[in-house]
């Protein structure tokens, strides 16, 4: 009985996404090629750039990681808030630098700015090469999450290989077609359910259990006050230094993520995008909730070790609520892997259409024929992923280790390069390539963190020493463009659009 | 960045959140219940928008944006 309701709320759902994902491009024709796919015509406005960008930045990790991190070792999880908080907040100059530059020179993605800063369209390849290898991870981690809700809250009733594919189906159903506009239709649903069902568990799970808020604080700082602090509980080695290297670290990345960059190209004016700085912060404040929640399962189920103890927060809601509320926390949930492996896919799909494949003869100069090439990796991303979900689990795991850190080694080639003329492409990519090794050799020989540092964070400062050390002494290649061609700068007020004139 | 003084502003979540860490890894004094890191954590996720405004503010006032 509760695995038929639960099940069924979830079935129609779903049903619900795909539909209100191609919802989304109805009236627009297939006219507009990659650009209108990719970056929804760098049309929408605040509120919208607002609700993709938060759906992107709260992923099944939100639900899971965050609250069995919670569970296990307490404080150290709350590097998500403050990277997200930071980065976000310095998203105010770097969003409307990089937009004004991609629609000054029509770019879709990082990989092409980085070909069009540099002048080297294999550069473009490169690095969605790159790109790619430490995005791949991310779409399997969105859908194993949603593996793990769907077969939970589903009582049983639909197993994990069955639930790995509905996320890979669902997601491609509605992104192949509708693009970052879809994404963002979704996201909307995806919002008022996640704000609603956490802001929900956020009172009601104290109540239930402890009788509210004042006895589960206090017995929480009474008996678990080694969660509470630094480096938390159970041995993590994830001190003060490790917090404030990782958080720094990723906040410089997280403004050059391709996903979070498909967000910034997409809105229609540079003023949308620093009001978004202003009022995309408040939704970290929904962070703490998953986090407080894993804590409060230590006292109602102790005990959960391994991956079980991402299932933390689930097991209060199955074991509190009647069927139908489980079945729509598990949507809130199934939608936070869905909304951001729907952008991970699309960002994908939009490096190869156009500076992979884009390159090739036939598809150069042809954004028609990109967006079917884009389309194409799309499923084939997905489908790469969701195979290797199912033969090779271990191989994305261990990739995964090195997804952020690595990205995080295109910070100088990308930041640096396009506010500084004198970084040259050999010192970019010199920095690059030993950034990158270095992150790797680091991170599979378990040596992250190194002595209490972000391997990412000690990676990018040799990134860095390379890069200038190579720009100051090494080749200089030539490009006779001005300064205003291949630099970025802050497009300063919107100017108002008038037509009829000229 | 020198026309611009406003931005600086967008360094106080990183005041906040990393610089100010050392004094803060503490349990108590608890307020409001909330041990005392969660508490100022949640304090500066709350604060950071008002650091954006603050900017954005700085910045109209000059006509930067």
């Amino acid at each position: 009985m509760n695995a038929t309701v639960a099940t069924s709320v979830f079935g129609v759902f779903m049903v619900l996404t795909v539909a209100l994902g191609l919802f989304a491009v109805r009236g627009r024709g297939s006219g507009g090629g990659l650009t209108e796919w990719s970056v929804g015509g760098r049309s929408m406005g605040t509120v919208f750039i607002w609700v993709l960008m938060a759906g992107e930045g709260y992923t099944s990790f939100s639900y899971l990681g965050a609250a069995g991190w919670g569970y296990n070792h307490g404080a150290p999880v709350l590097y998500v808030i403050a990277y997200m908080s930071c980065g976000y907040a310095i998203g105010y100059v770097v969003g409307p630098m990089l937009w004004s530059y991609a629609r000054e020179h029509g770019l879709v993605s990082i990989t092409d700015m980085v070909a069009h800063r540099y002048g080297r369209p294999w550069l473009g390849t490169a690095v969605a090469i790159l790109a790619t290898v430490c995005l791949l991870p991310y779409i399997q981690l969105q859908i194993t999450g949603m593996g793990v809700v769907v077969s939970t809250i589903s009582y049983g009733a639909i197993s994990l290989n069955w639930a790995y594919f509905i996320a890979f189906a669902v997601t491609t159903g509605f992104v192949v077609v509708s693009g970052l506009r879809g994404s963002a239709w979704v996201s909307v649903l995806k919002d008022v359910l996640v704000i609603g069902t956490l802001g929900f568990l956020a009172i009601y799970v104290p109540l239930h259990y402890f009788d509210g808020y004042g006895p589960f604080l206090d017995r929480l700082v009474a008996e678990k006050p080694d969660w509470l602090t630094f480096t938390g509980h159970g041995g993590s080695g994830l001190g003060g230094s490790w917090f404030v290297t990782t958080s720094f670290l990723n906040s410089l990345t997280v403004v050059i993520f391709p996903t979070t960059v498909a967000g910034y190209l997409g809105a229609r004016s540079a003023d949308g995008l620093r009001r978004n700085a202003m009022l995309l912060p408040f939704y970290n404040v929904l962070l703490f909730v998953p986090m407080l929640l894993g804590m409060a399962a230590i006292f109602v189920v102790p005990g959960l070790a391994g991956p079980g103890s991402n299932l933390a927060l689930f097991k209060l809601v199955v074991d509190s609520l009647p069927a139908w509320a489980v079945g729509v926390i598990g949507v809130a949930a199934a939608l936070s892997s869905i909304v951001p492996m729907a952008v991970f896919m699309l960002v994908i799909g939009t490096m190869w259409g156009k500076s992979v494949l884009g390159v090739m003869p036939g598809l150069a100069g042809r954004p028609d024929r990109q967006k079917t090439g884009a389309q194409v990796v799309v499923v084939a991303a997905g489908g790469l992923a969701l195979l290797l979900t199912y033969t090779e689990p271990n191989t994305l795991v261990r990739l995964s280790l090195i997804s952020y850190e690595g990205m995080a080694q295109l910070v100088p080639m990308i930041l640096l390069g396009l506010v500084w003329r004198k970084l040259t492409l050999w010192g970019a990519v010199s920095g690059l390539v030993a950034g990158g090794t270095l992150v790797c050799a680091l991170v599979f020989t378990e040596n992250d963190p190194l002595w209490g540092v972000n391997a990412g964070a000690v990676a990018l400062g040799l990134n860095l020493v390379v890069a200038l050390a190579v720009s100051w002494l090494g080749p200089k290649t030539a490009d006779e463009r001005p300064d205003s061609e291949v630099l970025a700068t802050d497009p300063g007020p919107d100017v108002p659009v008038v037509s009829g004139t000229v | 960045m020198l026309k611009r003084p406003a931005l600086l502003w967008l360094l106080a979540p990183y005041a906040l959140f990393l610089g100010a860490l050392p004094l803060v890894d503490r349990v108590h004094p608890t307020v409001i219940g909330l041990p005392f890191l969660f508490f100022w954590l949640l304090l500066a996720t709350l604060l950071t928008p008002a650091a954006v405004f603050l900017a954005w503010r700085g910045d109209r006032k000059r006509g930067r944006v």
